[in-house]
């Protein structure tokens, strides 16, 4: 058993980004325990400052190449809510449709390339080419069944440009709709074949309680839209965030943490799963039974469940989706929306893969940036990793320093925390002062 | 030119060709950017008009579709091959392990890195050309616009480019 303990483990593999884990056990406790993130501050807010209104959305689609359609419509929803733009429902199902397959693209990666390799006991995902080749070909043929989805509705596979304020540049045709919907039907055997792989897995028991946020609505297992809602009973409209939510800055990394009402929280699909669990289909209901998921989950560990969870619950109401647009007829007369630029302020929360994020405009009289303010979720989960931290830690230290090192590395890896997204804090030269 | 698997080009909606150029990097991210400023201009030559030119962003995985779709493949990125800052670098990818031996950096992919994707695409079987044309950044801080030493090396870049894809 360790009494002592120094873990150091700088960068961490596997995540999206760069960010080191620094934890020292003393006689048994813990004295340090840091979560820091030492990437380069991004500066994407001051550089909204002045731009058109139309400009935002392609702007923080850079922000990241694995969530750039959650930044792209929470771009728009800011900008679309400030300007008084209302879009048609076409564009709205066509963001939605949109909007499935970022997270699934996104979730593939996770649960497939950079979780699976620890639950395989190896250190990364190339090994498993010859030992669980299944595993590598599904996950190749989902992100490319996702890839070509967004890629057909937002004209590129990655930060899609036919997505703008008021609703699509161009529509997708429809054959390429009844394509989509056929390249949908044909993934279930793959999504069969994953639940048979993921029923083996061993997920490490941990169990520590924390409030879950996330957007809800009333119909739909929301990403795209809905009030903020929090497993702690709260819910208010999401113009109103900054009503619960703060940012903190913290001297040892280049991201803020965030904290509700003096509690640390969690975002992501464990997040989404707890506060909409009732809004899956019946087929996602399905697969999270058969994997031992239940709401509410308290388990870290599960939020990689949960993310597969979401692609077949993607999957599914992506082909409900697709019926629906072919019923009311693809409407090019809907595909866009006038737009006046005036001054205003709005509010624009996604489910980005990784969880709640908020875009927050205010326009001048000429339609120009006056503020933005981006809240990542990565940010918002930093805090709540740490206090995870403390409660792991001292129940694994029976356990060797290598493997004490990797559960350690495996927890911040079910976060699926995307370092590169959230360190993008203006404050820094107050701290230093 | 070693010719590559192209059985599985149903769905990928892009165009069957000999070659692909793709861009990495973010281009608010100053010199990070070079790859999506010289794909900017490689469409506005008439030369490239019939070869397919990709914006890849960030997303580096997306490369082993790409790679299964076409006979060679030319990735254009900011990269550190030990090379001096601003020098520009033509590296033909026909041995992976003397790749990652050498541990080239690609600076713009962020979810599974350079390295790893050619691993991938090597343990996959895919029959791979790849060229990776890049110059080694001065700065990748926030900023939309390339340091001037970097932004001079792109008519080098497109000429690197242009030997590369034979036109």
């Amino acid at each position: 058993m360790a009494n002592n303990l120094n873990i150091e483990v700088s960068p961490l593999s596997r995540v999206e980004g760069h960010g080191d884990l620094i934890i020292n056990v003393k006689d048994k406790k813990i004295e340090k325990l840091m979560f820091r993130i030492p990437e380069s501050p991004r500066f994407f807010e001051a550089m909204l400052v002045g731009r058109k209104y139309d400009e935002p959305s392609h702007i923080t689609s850079r922000i990241c190449g694995i969530c750039s359609v959650a930044h792209t419509c929470a771009s728009i929803k800011a900008t679309e809510k400030a300007l008084g733009i209302k879009p048609s429902e076409q564009t709205i199902n066509l963001r939605k449709l949109i909007y499935h397959h970022e997270n699934v693209q996104s979730n593939v990666l996770h649960v497939y390339f950079l979780a699976a390799p620890d639950f395989f006991g190896v250190g990364s995902v190339i090994p498993l080419v010859e030992t669980y080749p299944e595993v590598v070909n599904i996950a190749l043929r989902t992100k490319k069944m996702a890839n070509d989805i967004v890629r057909i509705i937002g004209g590129r596979a990655v930060h899609p440009i036919r997505t703008v304020i008021g609703g699509f540049t161009k529509l997708p045709t429809e054959e390429e709709m009844i394509k989509m919907k056929e390249m949908l039907l044909a993934s279930y055997p793959d999504l069969e074949k994953s639940l048979e792989i993921l029923r083996t897995l061993k997920i490490p028991e941990f169990e520590r309680k924390t409030e879950y946020i996330s957007i809800s609505d009333t119909i739909d297992y929301a990403l795209y839209d809905g009030n903020i809602k929090s497993t702690d009973g709260w819910e208010i409209d999401d113009q109103n965030y900054l009503d619960k939510m703060k940012e903190k800055v913290v001297k040892y990394s280049t991201a803020k943490h965030c904290w509700v009402k003096g509690n640390v929280f969690m975002v992501g699909a464990l997040a989404r799963f707890n506060n909409n669990y009732q809004k899956l289909t019946d087929n996602a209901k399905k697969y999270a039974e058969e994997l031992g998921l239940k709401a509410p989950c308290h388990n870290t560990f599960m939020n990689n469940i949960a993310q597969f969870v979401e692609i077949v619950h993607s999957i599914d109401d992506s082909i409900r989706l697709i019926d629906k647009i072919l019923e009311d007829g693809l409407d090019e007369g809907k595909a866009m929306t006038d737009i006046k630029p005036g001054a205003g302020r709005g509010v624009g929360v996604v489910e980005a893969p990784r969880g709640l994020l908020i875009h927050d405009y205010t326009y001048n009289d000429k339609g120009r940036v006056e503020k933005a303010n981006l809240i990542i979720p990565t940010g918002m989960n930093y805090a709540n990793i740490e206090k995870d931290m403390h409660a792991l830690v001292p129940t694994i230290l029976d356990k060797s320093e290598d493997e004490i090192r990797l559960t350690c590395e495996m927890l911040i890896r079910a976060y699926d925390p995307c370092i590169s997204c959230s360190t993008h804090f203006l404050k820094v030269k107050l701290i230093n002062r | 030119m070693t010719h590559t698997n192209k059985n599985d080009s149903s769905s990928s909606g892009y165009a069957k060709t000999d070659v692909k150029i793709i861009g990495f990097g973010n281009k608010y991210r100053s010199d990070d950017g070079i790859g999506i400023r010289v794909v900017e201009e490689l469409r506005k030559l008439d030369s490239f008009r019939n070869i397919d030119i990709i914006d890849g962003g960030t997303s580096g995985t997306d490369l082993i579709f790409l790679v299964k779709d076409c006979s060679k493949i030319i990735i254009i990125d900011a990269i550190d091959a030990g090379q001096n800052v601003d020098d520009v670098v033509n590296i033909q990818i026909s041995d992976v392990e003397e790749f990652i031996k050498r541990d080239y950096k690609s600076l713009s992919i962020h979810d599974l890195n350079l390295a790893d994707i050619l691993k991938l695409i090597k343990a996959l079987k895919i029959n791979a050309d790849i060229s990776i044309i890049g110059v080694k950044p001065k700065k990748m801080d926030f900023g939309d616009r390339l340091s001037p030493e970097i932004e001079e090396k792109i008519p080098e870049i497109i000429s690197l480019v242009k030997k590369e894809a034979g036109v």
